[in-house]
């Protein structure tokens, strides 16, 4: 396997071809949503914001 | 760009998010102590750290992080939405960085508590446990900001895809 580029420009973009959106984009996108559905669970079950429990 | 400061800029962005990280491991560390740890003095230790660690060193690691990781990506051709995982680790970076700041006072107000009195296992219980999972939570999106870096997809954009063949079109022979 060969590394990235750190350089897009240096490869001459050949493997960058795809069009669409990519998977990994999709499995991203849904393990952000998780994240931020198990935050705002964590606040809801936890009492409401840190800012309730401040003075 | 020139090479030397694309080269500088991404030295200060690596040692940042490396720093970043390794700070909320610590972060994690002190919090998991002060909610599960019996000794008092132990405990009163820890969120005092947590407090220092978190406005000395995560702050300021997080503020720099975003910050260089623009000007590495507006300065070279990455671009900063051209490429999908120069997009998630925007978006990865900006939440965290706000979400970040507006956990500080809560720490500040535990560290604060733990200054003037002994605190018992019950006392700002869920605070203390939401400080453990939030740091959890944190490691967990930067290490997938690093994993982002290191191995950068492929994937554009449809403003990296419209540039690109922009170019393309410009640079074909009449």
């Amino acid at each position: 396997m060969t590394d990235p580029p750190s350089d897009p420009t240096r490869q001459g973009d050949t493997d960058d071809d795809t069009d669409g959106t990519p998977r990994w984009v999709y499995a991203f996108g849904i393990l952000i949503a998780v994240l931020v559905l198990g935050f705002v669970a964590l606040h809801l079950m936890g009492g409401g914001f840190p800012a309730h429990d401040l003075p | 760009m020139t090479r030397g400061v694309r080269r500088f800029a991404l030295t200060a962005h690596v040692l940042a998010s490396v720093g970043w990280f390794g700070a909320v491991a610590v972060f994690l560390g002190l919090a998991v102590a002060g909610l599960t740890s019996p000794d008092a003095q132990l405990v009163r230790a820890a969120y005092l750290a947590m407090e220092v660690t978190g406005w000395a060193v995560i702050v300021p690691l997080a503020v720099a992080s975003l910050l260089t990781g623009l000007i590495s990506s507006l300065g070279t051709a990455w671009g900063l939405v051209r490429h999908w995982w120069v997009v998630a680790k925007l978006l990865i970076t900006v939440p965290s960085t706000i979400l970040l700041l507006v956990h500080m006072p809560p720490i500040s107000f535990v560290a604060s508590v733990a200054a003037a009195t002994t605190l018992s296992s019950a006392d700002h219980a869920q605070l203390r446990i939401q400080f453990v999972a939030q740091a959890a939570a944190a490691l967990l999106v930067l290490l997938m900001a690093t994993t982002l870096s290191v191995y950068k997809p492929r994937g554009r954009t449809r403003w990296g895809r419209r540039q690109r063949d922009q170019q393309r079109a410009l640079s074909r022979p009449p």
